[in-house]
Formats: C-alpha cells, structure tokens, sequence
C-alpha cells in the first residue's frame, strides 16, 4: 500500500465570484522511502496542490473535489487539531526561500527548541542538545556555536540546512520540498540535494519535489510528474521518463534546456507562453503551443493513458 | 579591432555601518579587475551570487562610481559626468536587467516605454517615422505591432522581457549589458529569449557584456568568459577554450554542479562556506578548494596567462613560473 494516494484532486481559486481550477483532477501514489519530483513552471499548480495537502490554502483558494490518503487517514478532510498532528510530524514542508521561512528576532536554537517542545515532550535541556545534533546532521559546522546565531548570521544555503533540520526534527513521513534550491548558487544546490537525499536514504522517507528544473529532477527523482496549466501532463518512472518523453511538452522542454557540453546554432524552444494561472482552455492547455496539436486537441481535453508506469495526456498516445 | 570597453583595474568597495552612528567598515567587492570587450562579441561574466558580478555592469553603466581604475567605454571614462558625454554613452550602451516585472513602469504604455529614450535623444520627432520604428523595432523583438498600446500588466514575463530588450535597442546602441535577462522566467520561455538575443547579436552586430551564474546559458551564448569570485576575475578564456579546459578549480567546480539530464549529482563541494569577507592572505578559493595547499594560504594567486589566450589566477597552476 502507497505512503500517500492522492485521487482527482481539484483546487480553485475563487476569482470574481468564479471558480477557476488551478489544479485539475491530480492523481497519484507515493511510495514509502521514495522520492517524487512535481515539474512545472509557474502557474502549473505544483506549490497549490501541496499546500491543499497540508490544510495551507491562502485564503480564496479551496479544495473542490478529490481524495488524498495518508496512512488511512483523508488529509483533506481533517480538521484543524487534526492536522496540526499531521504537519511538521509526519509530513513536513520546506519552502522556496530559506531567509524568508525562519523567524529574524529568534535565534535558529530558539526555532528548534520552539518545534521540538511543541511536538515531543522534551526538557529544555534535552531540546537544545536535540538541536545541535539536528544541526551537526544537516552539516553546519560548530554547531554548539552556531545554534545561538539568528538567522541573519547564516548564508542562504546554511538557512536551508536549518529549514530541514526543523523539518527533519519530528522525523516525518514524507518531506515535501518545494523549489529548496531555486534562491541558492548552483554549488551550494548542489551541496543541498545531495543532503536530502542522503537523509531520504538513511531515514527512509519519502519526498515530494517540487521544482522547475528537470535536470534537477533527473537527478533526485524515482518518479517523475509533468504538470501543466494544472493538469498533469506526463508521469514516469524517472529513467523512463527521461529516456523516453512521449509527450510534446516533456519532450520540448527536455529539447529545449542549454547544455554546457554543446554548443548548437539555436535552442529547440517552445514557441508561445505557458498559460496564465487559472486561464482555461477548451482541450489540452498545451495544444496552442504544440507543434502537433489538431483540432481534436484544441477541443476536447484528452485522458490521461496508462502504458505500464507511464502516463500521458496526449491524443497522439490515445490513437495508437 | 578597437575595444567597446575597457576595464583597467578596476576596484569598488562598498561602505558599510555596523549601526546607523558607527563608523564604516569598507567591503571590497571588485578587487583589480581588467578586461576588454572586442567589437561584435559577447562577454560572459559567469559566478555565484555576491561575487561582483552585477556591481561591475553597474560601474559600467555609471551608476555607481569605480573606486579606483579606469572604465572605458568606446574610448571614454564613465566616470565623466558632463551631460553630453553621458549622452552618447547612453547611446553606446543600453542595458537589459533580470527582473523583467520591475523594469517597466506599470503606468506606461509600451508606446510610452519605447519612445521615452527616442525623445531624451531627439530621434525620430515626426509622428509617423516615429510610429513605423516603434512598430519595426516591437516585430524584431518578435511581439506584435498592435502591442504599442498595452500596459506592462497585460504580458507575460517573457513578453516583458522582450519589451525590456526591445527598450534597450530603442537606441540603437553597439553595447548591450545584459545581467541575467533570462534567470527570472519560466523554463520554457528561456530558450526563446537567449535565441532572440543571439539573433540581435549577429543582426545588430552587437557587443554584449552577459552576466549569468548558470554555465549552461553562457555555454551557448558567449563568445568569451570571464568567471568572478569574490570580487576578482579568477579565469578568462575564449568559450570553446573554457569549456573544453577549464583551468581553475572554483570553474571546474561550477561546471560540475550545472545540473544535466543523464548526469549523477555533483559531488559535493568542501562546507566552509561562511562569512569570507575577513580572509585576508592568500586566494579567495582556498578555504573551499580541494586541491588547496599551504602556499595558496599565503600566496595571493596572479592572474597570467596559463596556457595562449587563457588567463587563470591560480597559484598551483603557475607555480614555479618567475614572479
């Protein structure tokens, strides 16, 4: 049995009195001590359909249909109280900008501290000593030092480590990390993806993640889920997906990425601009920019198709 | 060949407070950086946030004052500030920024954003010359004539920056300095940009200054690159001489860590990655590098010529050389 099944799930915006879907049935299983990567640009969906997970909506936006189970329970149907045990213990959230996520006026220790006691029945002797060993785990170095610092003290990368220290502190299930990396210099992403899944490895979790970048994805990632305009596009095992990208948009960005190997005359690009968030089409919301698309496309949206592990929404894989 | 530009070391240091009363502690961020920017060819400065890299396009484009050394641009010191040589220079050199959303005015049209810089300068006065150009210059950037009335709000990230770039060849300059035009936009829309730069480059015969942090951009963009850490040039080399010989540890580092489809993830670079700013003897790189020994502690590392056209600032690479 998966860790966590997500079943048609609908988020939508309320816009002017109108519900605007921004997520658009979104099924999936995440296996236990797996790592899923979620691409797409921004609009797609993939930070919304995270948030709906944990309760996190921003206000205007509501989950409109759909199931997620997580270890028998119906994540979406919980109360607060409810999922206040859930977050940050069995599913914990790292986010995009590290400086952004950690509280100015305290030191990182107190941050800790503050999730440790709340959660674990811990002395505040013992939560401190919790603490730098949280910090020497994420690899910052004088941690005993360190621990008493405010955040500002940090560089980028070191906030990040802090954020999955605090994250990794009740030792979650599964640890959702949306774009971790996306504020960070390429070194120091480097030195972040490799923590994760190093601790991903040791503990066994399972992570969802979150991103733009697929090289990054083809790096980290079991399995590997394309979204688009809100819908998924494609879904594979990683290897699969990357040896064998059936659908345009897959294939056009794969196509598309600059290399430091090569050097070509022009970059394959995508012509046309991804679709505005919650801007709906009447077929597959690719189809303007597909060099493919037929008036099929253009009208009716196609299903996703099942070929093994591999899923794609494409009326070219329907017909064959 | 004349230089477009002409940087003679070059340095910049920023004051800063620790208080609002206290005294000023001066931050170095460009230490004696030199380089030349030939006609027709395109000037990648590629390295990590905080090394310098967007200050120099700054002093550049005179906005803020060189500390020292000598900036040149067709022949002339930006650090002249008399309004007619400012002029011209503004002609020479237009610039392209990374966030294409704060660049416009949300209250101008892109009739208003586009003239703007035809009328600082007195091109084109007559109405109608004046329409046709704008519409000729909006299709090259490949957006719509019947744009020239919409407002910034109306356009997608990559169609702003299209805007932003076709603001920037309003002029008709023969430098374009561009810090990070495509970092900000969607992965899909990236390829069609630095396509359409490229375009303008061989059409306009353009010299172009490229910052990035990303190799993979400037891989295929760039005729030349000078990689920046910490405030100094540490490598400088003809793109195809780089990328096949990359001479300098930190460049070899960055290179490896460019995530690639079909590639295993980056080891993982040494961890002391603190506050450096206090280091004071020796190279820059040191306390990160692998290959660091007790003489790059002590020795500051000069930049020369490691191999023909490749300069590198290392002290391992050009030990036993003379001084």
């Amino acid at each position: 049995m998966p860790l966590l099944q997500v079943e048609n799930l609908q988020v939508t915006f309320t816009v002017d009195k109108k519900p605007v879907p921004v997520v658009r049935d979104l099924s999936y299983t995440l296996p236990a001590g797996k790592v899923l990567a979620v691409v797409g640009e921004s609009g797609s969906g993939k930070t919304i359909h995270a948030l709906s997970l944990l309760g996190l909506l921003p206000p205007g936006a509501s989950v409109r249909r759909g199931d997620a189970v997580f270890q028998r329970k119906h994540l979406l149907a919980l109360n607060e109280n409810q999922l206040r045990t859930v977050r940050g213990q069995q599913i914990a959230m790292i986010f995009q900008d590290p400086a952004a996520s950690l509280n100015p006026v305290l030191t990182v220790g107190e941050q800790l501290v503050e999730t440790l006691r709340a959660h674990r029945s811990l002395s505040k002797k013992e939560a401190w000593k919790e603490a730098i060993t949280l910090l020497e785990k994420v690899g910052i170095a004088q941690a005993e030092k360190r621990v008493h610092e405010y955040p500002f003290q940090f560089s980028g990368g070191m906030c990040q480590r802090v954020m999955i220290a605090m994250a990794l502190a009740l030792s979650p299930d599964i640890l959702i990390a949306d774009e971790p990396t996306t504020a960070l210099d390429v070194t120091i992403q480097a030195q972040i993806i490799r923590l994760i899944k190093e601790l991903q490895q040791h503990s066994q979790m399972s992570v969802i993640f979150i991103t733009h970048n697929l090289a990054l994805a083809s790096q980290v990632a079991d399995t590997v889920l394309v979204l688009y305009g809100g819908l998924c596009m494609e879904s594979a095992p990683a290897d699969e997906l990357f040896l064998r990208p059936l659908h345009p948009y897959t294939q056009g960005l794969l196509e598309s990425l600059a290399s430091v190997q090569t050097r070509p005359e022009r970059l394959p690009a995508i012509a046309g601009q991804p679709p505005v968030a919650g801007e709906i089409l009447l077929g597959c919301p690719f189809a303007p920019r597909c060099a493919y698309a037929t008036d099929k496309c253009r009208q009716e949206l196609p299903p996703l198709t099942k070929n093994g592990a591999h899923e794609v929404r494409c009326w070219r894989e329907v017909v064959k | 060949m004349t230089a477009r530009v002409e940087i003679k070391n070059l340095y910049k240091t920023y004051t800063r407070r620790k208080w609002f009363f206290g005294a000023g502690e001066s931050v170095p961020v460009l230490k004696d950086v030199s380089l030349t920017l030939p006609e027709n060819r395109v000037l990648g400065l590629v390295g990590e946030s905080g090394c310098g890299k967007s200050t120099l396009c700054k002093v550049l484009l005179g906005i803020e004052e060189p500390t020292s050394g000598t900036v040149l641009v067709n022949g002339q010191d930006v650090t002249d500030k008399s309004s007619g040589a400012r002029k011209q220079r503004c002609r020479a050199m237009q610039a392209v920024f990374q966030d294409p959303y704060s660049s416009l005015d949300p209250r101008m049209t892109v009739r208003q954003l586009l003239s703007e810089p035809l009328t600082i300068h007195g091109l084109y006065p007559n109405k109608t010359s004046r329409e046709t150009f704008l519409k000729e210059l909006l299709t090259s950037v490949g957006l719509s004539e019947s744009y020239l009335g919409r407002y910034p709000h109306e356009f997608s990230g990559g169609q702003r920056q299209r805007i932003c770039i076709a603001r920037a060849l309003a002029l008709d300059p023969q430098i374009l300095v561009a810090d990070e035009p495509v970092s900000a936009l969607d992965v899909s829309v990236q390829a069609q940009i630095l396509n359409l730069l490229r375009d303008i480059k061989s059409a306009r015969k353009l010299s172009m200054i490229f910052v990035t942090h990303d190799f993979a951009v400037a891989r295929f963009l760039c005729d030349d690159i000078a990689v920046m850490y910490q405030g100094r040039i540490v490598e400088a080399a003809s793109a195809d001489e780089l990328f096949s010989r990359p001479l300098h540890p930190y460049t070899k580092t960055l290179l490896a860590a460019v995530p690639q489809v079909g590639r295993p993830l980056a080891a993982s670079l040494a961890q002391t990655v603190g506050d450096v700013s206090g280091v004071s003897a020796g190279c820059a790189f040191a306390p990160r590098c692998a290959q660091a020994a007790q003489l790059c502690r002590q020795q500051e590392p000069i930049f020369k010529a490691a191999a023909p056209d490749h300069f590198c600032a290392c002290v391992q690479l050009t030990q036993g050389e003379t001084k």
